[in-house]
C-alpha cells in the first residue's frame, strides 16, 4: 500500500485519527504522486498541493505527466465546488433573500436558477445553494461520472456549464459582498485559482470572467460581437 | 427496339438460314410475322417487362425528386419560422431593454419610478411549438412513403443491372439539383453523427427539430439532468444584448449536443454499468434481487427449524423483560419488506420474536449508494424510525437522505439516492454526528470546534426549496479544538461531546443553560471517543489517548471506574489508539475499537477486559451495536465492514464496502434503530446502505 518506511523503521500512515488536533489535521509528509495507487490519487494529489500552499496556483494546476486531462479537470472542479461551500457558508450570514432578491453580479444580468424544472429567479443565496447542490449531484452522478479514473468525452463536456454556473457565486460575492469575498479570497485564493483554471483549460469564455482578479484582466463589458 | 433484339436472337439461332445479319434485320422490319420460337417469345415478354420497369423506375425517380423538393421547401419554411421566432424574441428582448433604459433615464431625470406596466423580462413564447409539431408529423409521414419508394426504386434498379455506383451518381445529381451538396458536410458535423439517414432534406428538417428537442426534454427525471438541460436563461437588461447573443446561441448549441449525444450515452453507460457490476461482484459487493429473494426463502426455512427458535427463546429469557415488547414492535413495524413476506406467521406470537431476530441473521447486501459528497464521509446516523439518514463529510457539509426517494436505477441492482438537504454551517470538515431519539434534531461536531444543533427538515422536502435559516437551531460553543465524538441520551435529551482540547462536555442543547459540565482526565490526555453507559443513565465513558477508558458519574463529575489496558511500554500509543467506544444497550459491557486491529470488550463493573480479538486486517475505526444488543458491526481501514455475533464473538459476515483515500477507508458504521438497514461511510466520499 501507500505506506512509507521512515528512518526509524515506523510506518507513516496518512490518517486523521479521532482526537487529532485541528492544526494536525492532514498534516503528514507529502506522498509523491507516482506512489499514490488509490483510485482517488488525483484528488489526494490536488488536496496535498493546496494544503502545502494555496497561493502556488501554477503548481496546483500543473498536471502531472501522463495524467488523463479529463480526470484532472474533473477532480479540480470537484475541489472547487467543495471549497465553494466555505464561501456559501459565509454568504448565508449576510446574503439574505430580502436584500439580494435576485442572483446578480453587475446589473447587466439576472441569472435564473437552473435547478428547477423551469429556471426561476431564485434569491442569490438560494441560487448559490441550489447551484452547489446541483453541481454535487451532477459531479457525483453515476450516469455521467461513474468512474474517477476515466471519464468519457461527452461527460467532460459537461464541466464547462458547471464552471459557468458556480463562477456566478464568485461574481455575486465580489460585487455585492465585497468584504466576505476579500476575506475568503485572502484565505483560499479560490477565485484566482478558479479563474486561472477555467482560462487554462478553456472552460469559460473570457467575457464571462467578470471578477477582475488576474492582474492582466482588463475591464469587462465591451465584448466583441 | 425489342424487335431488333429479338431478331438478333433469331439471327443467332437461325443464322445459317437467313444469311447476313443486316439482311435479316431488314427482312424482319418488313415482315414482323417471321418465325416465332418459344424462347424468343419468352425473351420478348421478359424484355418488355424490363422496359416497363425501367420506365416505372424513371417515374419513381421523378416522383422522388419532386418529393425531395417538397420536403426541402418545407424544411426551408420551418427554418424561416425559426428565424422569425428568434427575431421576435430579439425584438422582445430589445423592447425590454429599451423599457429599462427609459425607466433608468426617467429615474435619473425626474427621480421617480416610471410606471410603464409590465417590466418583466420577456418570456420566450413556446406556443408555436405545437403547430410545428403537427407539421413535423406530416413531414415524417411523407418521408416514410418517400423512403419506401426509394427502397423500391433501388430494388428495381438493381434488377435491371444498375449498380450502386450508378445509384450514387444519380443521388448526387438529385442533390445537385436541390442545391444541397455544399451544406451536406456542415450538417454532418452539426448532427454529431446523429443518424445515418441517407436523406438530405430530411436531415435539414431534423436539424430544425433538434433545436426544439431540449425544450421537450425540459422536464428532467433527475436533478443532475436538470443541471444539464437548463435553458441558461440569463436575461440581459441593456442594449449590449446583440453583441452578446452569440453567448446565448452557444448555449443553445450546447443543448443540441446534449440532446444528440444522449442515446449514445445511454448505451455506453449501460455497457459500463455491466462491467462495473462484474467488478463489484468480484469484490463481493454485488447484490442482486435474486440474492435477496433467496434470503427470504432461507429465512422462511429457518423459521421452521424448531431448534433455532428454541435457542432464541432461551436467549430471550435471559434478557430483560422489556425487550419482548420492543421485538413485537420491531416485527410489526420495523421489518419493512420482511415483515410483509413472513406475514403468514404473524398469528403465532412465538414466530414473531423469531422473525425479528432472524432479520439480523440474514446476509446483508449493498442496496443504496449515497453519492453526493465531495470528500470523505466521516460519520452517519439513521433516523430513529424512518428510512432516512444523515451523513457528515469532510467537504464541510451534512446531507439528508431519504432511502425511499431513489433515482430510478438502470441495470444495476444498487440504487442511487440523491440528497434532500445539505446542511451548511461548519467552516471545516464535519467529524461526528448524532440524531436525537425523536428524529427532530441532529447534532454535528466539526474540526472548527463547533457543535451545531439542527432541526431535521421534513423527509419529503423539495431538495431545491428556499433557504430557511432556522434549520440551524443553535451552535454550542465551548470546545477550543476539533470535536471528534458525540453521543445522545434520549431519555434526558442530553448530548455528550469530546474534543481534541482534552475535554469531554455534557450539554442540554435545548435548555437555556446548554453546557452542563466538563470532564477532564489530566493523566489520560485527549479523549478520542465518548458514549453514555446505556444501562446506567447517569454514567458516561470516554476513551483516551492513554489507551485507558474512564467512566464518569455525571452527577458528581468524578471518575467512578477505569478500564485500563496493560500497555506494553515502548509501543507507540497511536499504533494502539482507541478509535471508537460504544456501550452495550442493555448489558454493563463496553466495546472499544483499536488502531491495532483489535476489538476489546470490557466489564463496566470490574473494569477488566473480558475479551480481546483481532477483528480486521487493519485499524478498526468504527463500531455499532444493533438495537437488540445481539450483533456488533465494525468498520476498518482494511476497506471492509464485519458483522459479529456478540454471544460467541464470531464473524457472521464480511463486506468489502469502500475504497481507500490515503490510508483511510471506512470511517463509520451504523445500525438503523428500528428497521433492517445498516450503513457504512467511507473516505471515498460514499455512504452505502445495506439491507
Amino acid at each position: 500500500m501507500s505506506k512509507m518506511k521512515m528512518a526509524d523503521g515506523s510506518t507513516i500512515l496518512r490518517r486523521n485519527r479521532p482526537g487529532t488536533k485541528a492544526k494536525d489535521f492532514c498534516r503528514w509528509p507529502d506522498e509523491p504522486f507516482e506512489e499514490m495507487d488509490s483510485t482517488l490519487a488525483v484528488q489526494q494529489y490536488i488536496q496535498q498541493l493546496i494544503r502545502r500552499d494555496p497561493n502556488n496556483i501554477d503548481l496546483i494546476l500543473k498536471m502531472p505527466e501522463s495524467q488523463d486531462e479529463g480526470v484532472w479537470k474533473y477532480e479540480h472542479l470537484r475541489q472547487f465546488c467543495m471549497e465553494l461551500n466555505g464561501l456559501a457558508v459565509r454568504l448565508q450570514g449576510e446574503c439574505h433573500p430580502e436584500t439580494c432578491t435576485q442572483m446578480t453580479a453587475t446589473e447587466q444580468w439576472i441569472f435564473l436558477c437552473a435547478a428547477h424544472k423551469t429556471p426561476k429567479e431564485c434569491p442569490a443565496i438560494d441560487y448559490t445553494r441550489h447551484t452547489l447542490d446541483g453541481a454535487a449531484c451532477l459531479l457525483n452522478s453515476n450516469k455521467y461520472f461513474p468512474s474517477r479514473v476515466s471519464i468519457k468525452e461527452s461527460s467532460v463536456a459537461k464541466l464547462g456549464s458547471v464552471c459557468r454556473r458556480v463562477y456566478r457565486i464568485f461574481s455575486h460575492a465580489y460585487f455585492h459582498h465585497r468584504s466576505i469575498f476579500d476575506e475568503f479570497e485572502t484565505e483560499t485564493c479560490l477565485c484566482k485559482r478558479f479563474t486561472q483554471f477555467v482560462t487554462k483549460y478553456n472552460l469559460m469564455s473570457k467575457d464571462n470572467l467578470i471578477v477582475p482578479i488576474l492582474e492582466e484582466e482588463n475591464t469587462p463589458g465591451e465584448s466583441e460581437a | 427496339m425489342e424487335d431488333n433484339s429479338l431478331n438478333m436472337q433469331n439471327g443467332g439461332q437461325m443464322g445459317p438460314q437467313g444469311g447476313s445479319v443486316g439482311n435479316n434485320k431488314q427482312n424482319d422490319e418488313i415482315n414482323p410475322k417471321s418465325q416465332y420460337s418459344i424462347p424468343g417469345i419468352l425473351h420478348f415478354i421478359q424484355h418488355e417487362w424490363a422496359r416497363f420497369e425501367l420506365e416505372r423506375s424513371q417515374w419513381e425517380v421523378d416522383r422522388a425528386e419532386l418529393q425531395a423538393r417538397i420536403a426541402f421547401l418545407q424544411g426551408e419554411r420551418k427554418g424561416q419560422e425559426n428565424l422569425k421566432n428568434d427575431l421576435v424574441r430579439r425584438i422582445k428582448m430589445l423592447e425590454y431593454a429599451l423599457k429599462q433604459e427609459r425607466a433608468k433615464f426617467h429615474k435619473l431625470k425626474y427621480g421617480t419610478e416610471l410606471q410603464q406596466g409590465d417590466m418583466k423580462p420577456p418570456v420566450i413564447d413556446e406556443s408555436s411549438e405545437s403547430q410545428l409539431d403537427s407539421d413535423q408529423s406530416f413531414v415524417s409521414v411523407s418521408n416514410s412513403t418517400w423512403k419506401q419508394g426509394r427502397q423500391l426504386l433501388r430494388q428495381y434498379l438493381q434488377e435491371i443491372g444498375y449498380t450502386d455506383r450508378i445509384i450514387d451518381v444519380r443521388s448526387t445529381r438529385v442533390r445537385a439539383l436541390l442545391g444541397l451538396n455544399n451544406n451536406n458536410a456542415d450538417q454532418e458535423d452539426n448532427q454529431n453523427g446523429g443518424g445515418l439517414n441517407a436523406n438530405e432534406s430530411n436531415k435539414r428538417a431534423s436539424e430544425t427539430q433538434g433545436r426544439r428537442t431540449p425544450a421537450k426534454k425540459a422536464q428532467p427525471s433527475s436533478l443532475a439532468e436538470a443541471m444539464m438541460l437548463d435553458t441558461e436563461a440569463a436575461v440581459m437588461a441593456n442594449l449590449e444584448f446583440l453583441s452578446n447573443t452569440d453567448v446565448d446561441m452557444d448555449d443553445d448549441d450546447d443543448m443540441n449536443d446534449d440532446a444528440d449525444i444522449e442515446p449514445g450515452d445511454e448505451i455506453e453507460d449501460d455497457v459500463k454499468m455491466g462491467k462495473k457490476d462484474k467488478m463489484d461482484n468480484d469484490l463481493g459487493l454485488g447484490d442482486d434481487v435474486d440474492a435477496i429473494a433467496l434470503e427470504v426463502f432461507n429465512e422462511l426455512n429457518r423459521l421452521s427449524e424448531a431448534e433455532k427458535k428454541q435457542d432464541i427463546k432461551t436467549e430471550q429469557g435471559k434478557r430483560a423483560i422489556g425487550i419482548n415488547d420492543e421485538d413485537n414492535v420491531d416485527s410489526s413495524l420495523g421489518l419493512g419488506e420482511l415483515a410483509q413476506l413472513t406475514v403468514n406467521n404473524d398469528a403465532e406470537s412465538t414466530y414473531d420474536i423469531a422473525s425479528s431476530k432472524e432479520a439480523f441473521r440474514k446476509t446483508w447486501n449493498a442496496k443504496y449508494t449515497l453519492r453526493s459528497h465531495f470528500d470523505a464521509v466521516r460519520a452517519l446516523a439513521f433516523h430513529p424510525t424512518e428510512p432516512v439518514l444523515i451523513t457528515a463529510s469532510e467537504d464541510h457539509t451534512l446531507k439528508l437522505w431519504n432511502l425511499q426517494k431513489t433515482v430510478p436505477a438502470k441495470k444495476s441492482a444498487s440504487l442511487d439516492v440523491e440528497p434532500l438537504y445539505t446542511f451548511r454551517s461548519h467552516t471545516g470538515p464535519v467529524l461526528c454526528l448524532a440524531i436525537s431519539g425523536t428524529g427532530e434534531h441532529c447534532y454535528s461536531g466539526g474540526l472548527d470546534g463547533i457543535i451545531n444543533c439542527w432541526n431535521v427538515p421534513n423527509s419529503n422536502i423539495d431538495p431545491y426549496d428556499l433557504y430557511e435559516p432556522d434549520i440551524l437551531n443553535a451552535n454550542l460553543h465551548g470546545h477550543s479544538d476539533a470535536v471528534w465524538g458525540l453521543a445522545v441520551l434520549n431519555s434526558k435529551q442530553y448530548l455528550l461531546s469530546c474534543s481534541a482540547d482534552k475535554t469531554v462536555k455534557l450539554w442540554a442543547p435545548h435548555a437555556k443553560q446548554q453546557l452542563l459540565s466538563t470532564y477532564v482526565s489530566e493523566q489520560d490526555g485527549i479523549p478520542s471517543s465518548v458514549d453514555f453507559v446505556r444501562d446506567e443513565p447517569n454514567r458516561i465513558v470516554a476513551s483516551y489517548f492513554s489507551l485507558n477508558c474512564v467512566i464518569f458519574d455525571t452527577e458528581t463529575g468524578k471518575p467512578v471506574a477505569r478500564l485500563e489496558s496493560t500497555a506494553a511500554d515502548g509501543v507507540n500509543s497511536t499504533a494502539r489508539q482507541i478509535n471508537k467506544i460504544v456501550c452495550h444497550p442493555t448489558l454493563p459491557l463496553t466495546i472499544t475499537a483499536h488502531e491495532d486491529r483489535h476489538i476489546r470488550f470490557w466489564d463496566n463493573h470490574t473494569g477488566k477486559m473480558v475479551h480481546s480479538m483481532v477483528a480486521h486486517l487493519d485499524a478498526v475505526t468504527s463500531l455499532a451495536v444493533d438495537p437488540n444488543g445481539l450483533y456488533l458491526l465494525s468498520g476498518s481501514h482494511d476497506c471492509s465492514i464485519r458483522l459479529w455475533h456478540l454471544d460467541n464473538k464470531t464473524c457472521v459476515q464480511e463486506i468489502t464496502a469502500h475504497r481507500k483515500k490515503f490510508d483511510e477507508s471506512i470511517l463509520d458504521v451504523a445500525f438503523h434503530p428500528s428497521r433492517p438497514y445498516i450503513a457504512s461511510a467511507g473516505a471515498d466520499g460514499l455512504a452505502k446502505v445495506f439491507v
